[in-house]
């Protein structure tokens, strides 16, 4: 027999039979039940590496071959990240890290703002075009283009700037290589690291914005430019939140790119990388560390460098998180 | 304004040619930047994979060598061993991403006690997992063998899975495939976390009337999720296979990708271009097949 209706909301009134309000009442508590023993293996599995560093990072090496010894270590000891920030040369990594980092991920939301709201906001006959160019950005991996790249910031030119100062300086096309300037340069033309998909994002969102918010602003005699800073920016927050957070942890994990172009004072996470070939030789210098020492702490003087490259990432999303989760379903790249 | 308007009405563009201009500028930096950093770059690299490249202090030399780089490539082992692999292996990766990040979206929708904390640590693989710090933890430090010494790791591994398996007398090949999906599945579920952020939105759009309808016409739960929440879902699920394609095959921990690292970091820099532009062009055609076959099938409710 079909019930007639599940809610009793709304003032609709129940003519659901005893038997069948206790029915639902037992299923709706199974349902919650198989939602949070789902949701506690899930989250056991995410939280995992997490979990798995912490425990490990700070544990002796007596420990190691304790059996004992699971999730909790019985003595703590900071040797391992001692090693691993020296190892990381970890201030300078960070240094540099953030030295690309900033600048690129400011360059970055200007760059992939403008673009998103021209392909957004306005009609022209190459358009079309353009944006297929967009989605073809967004497919072909970085992979594909870092050698001839790599050879054009050896020997750079644009728009004749790099021949203009060669012809000042009299020595030739400048090399950008080993500097930030590749970086900067890609961020603030629109080609950072996923700038298409954030172009996308911010087209998406621009798009789904009332047309006569505009069209208000432009009878009240603004100009485009006026109309994007005065009327559409302060709208396009939660979009911005989005690719911010993104744009900041691209950045700050970026592995491919800073191999590529940098040479000496390398960042976090190339460092990290190398982490494991290079600790023998910072071990070197440690007095009184012998190399059955150094087997012995290895796994954690390597947790201890995913740690403090996860760590300020980490505290970020902690203070963003709500933010960024709401905002992301807002932002319409779903649509 | 106006009087200068009057001075040289002949100048004044139409509002529609305004707004086009307008729209250029907007568009203009971005433009010079998909000039100098993708169109020069990428026929450039088309280029070097026809040529012998050889880096000298005068700049960048060629030699025309014809297709020798691809036939190189199409007879070394190892290229077209890790390009099958990844290839086969991506199809059912993607699947099972998406199935799974459909099934947590549905989950987690609607509201429930915790459920702020849940989507926190959903999220959590998307900053973890898009940098070096795991293919580390996972390659080094887990499965205690040296970086690319073994073919594949896994955060979570099953060996008495397997153990019980083989006693069942399985044959080894049916076994190897069973045994390598168990193992993915933690590392594919690490995977799912911008998918299900996405599909979480889709899900929480479906208007909730729809489902009440369906309630008063007796419908059960599997036929309200065939006949409502997948179908509303399907645009997003198409953008989910096609960013969860382009994430593995640009994903660090590729193996066509490394080689092509790899064959870099020793100088052969045609050879690897040639692999890239080999492996890319294969990935264009899974996606632009994926994309005619599940867009005819895409249903959009505004239509």
């Amino acid at each position: 027999m079909p019930y007639i209706t599940r809610a009793g909301k709304g003032g609709v009134p129940r003519f659901r039979h005893h038997k069948q309000e206790v029915y639902h009442k037992i299923a709706a508590f199974g349902k919650a039940a198989l939602r949070t023993a789902f949701l506690l293996g899930i989250g056991f599995v995410m939280l995992y590496p997490v979990l798995f560093i912490l425990s490990g990072a700070f544990k002796a090496k007596q420990d190691v071959y304790d059996p004992t010894v699971i999730w909790f270590p019985k003595h703590y000891s900071l040797e391992a990240m001692g090693l691993a920030l020296d190892t990381l040369k970890f201030g300078k990594s960070v240094g540099r890290t953030l030295a690309i980092l900033v600048p690129s991920v400011l360059l970055q939301m200007v760059s992939t703002l403008m673009a998103g709201y021209g392909f957004a906001r306005f009609r022209f006959r190459e358009r079309g075009i353009l944006f297929a160019l967009l989605i073809f950005t967004i497919i072909v991996p970085v992979q594909n283009l870092i050698v001839p790249l790599y050879a054009n910031f050896q020997s750079f030119d644009m728009l004749g700037a790099g021949y203009l100062f060669g012809a000042v300086t009299g020595e030739g096309l400048p090399n950008l290589l080993d500097t930030n300037l590749p970086f900067y340069l890609m961020a603030a033309f629109g080609m950072g690291i996923r700038s298409g998909l954030y172009i996308f994002i911010m087209r998406q969102f621009f798009r789904n914005m009332p047309a006569e918010l505009e069209e208000a602003a432009l009878i009240d005699g603004c100009g485009s430019v006026k109309t994007f800073t005065r009327v559409m920016l302060p709208n396009v927050v939660p979009a911005l939140v989005t690719v911010l957070v993104f744009s900041i942890v691209w950045y700050w994990n970026d592995y491919y790119q800073a191999s590529m172009f940098l040479m000496s004072d390398q960042t976090l996470s190339v460092n990290l990388t190398m982490l494991n070939g290079m600790l023998s030789i910072t071990a070197q210098n440690v007095a009184g560390l012998t190399s059955q020492d150094l087997m012995l702490m290895r796994d954690a003087v390597l947790e201890c460098g995913c740690l403090v490259t996860l760590l300020p990432l980490l505290v970020m999303y902690l203070f963003l998180q709500r933010f960024f989760t709401e905002s992301i379903e807002r932002t319409g790249i779903v649509g | 304004m106006k009087t200068e308007k009057r001075k040289r009405p002949g100048f004044r563009l139409s509002f529609t040619a305004r707004r086009a201009v307008a729209g250029r500028l907007f568009l203009l930096p971005w433009m010079i930047g998909a000039l100098y950093f993708f169109v020069l770059p990428f026929i450039q690299g088309v280029v070097y994979t026809v040529n012998k490249v050889s880096f000298t202090p005068q700049g960048v030399q060629f030699t025309f060598v014809g297709f020798k780089n691809y036939l190189s490539a199409f007879t070394d082992l190892d290229f077209t061993k890790n390009l099958t692999s990844s290839l086969t292996n991506m199809i059912p990766q993607v699947v099972i991403i998406v199935f799974f990040s459909l099934f947590v979206a549905i989950i987690l929708r609607g509201k429930f006690r915790g459920r702020a904390l849940a989507r926190a640590i959903f999220f959590l693989p998307v900053i973890i997992s898009s940098g070096v710090v795991i293919t580390v933890l996972k390659e080094n430090v887990m499965s205690g063998v040296g970086m690319g010494m073994k073919e594949a790791s896994f955060l979570f591994e099953a060996p008495s899975f397997e153990d019980t398996l083989s006693n069942l007398g399985l044959p080894q090949k049916v076994l190897e495939i069973f045994t390598s999906i168990v193992n993915q599945l933690f590392d594919l579920m690490w995977k799912s976390g911008v998918q299900i952020l996405l599909l979480l939105a889709a899900v929480n759009n479906i208007p909730q009337s729809s489902y009440e309808v369906a309630d008063m016409e007796g419908a059960t739960e599997w036929e309200k999720f065939w006949k409502i929440t997948f179908p509303m879902v399907s645009p997003t699920l198409l953008v989910a296979v096609i960013y969860s394609i382009i994430d593995s095959f640009t994903d660090y921990g590729n193996s066509v990708m490394r080689m092509v690292s790899e064959k870099m970091s020793q100088g052969y820099y045609e050879y690897s271009s040639t692999l890239a532009f080999i492996y890319f062009g294969c990935v264009l055609l899974i996606i632009g097949l994926v994309g005619l076959i599940l867009s005819r099938r895409v249903f959009y409710a505004s239509e």
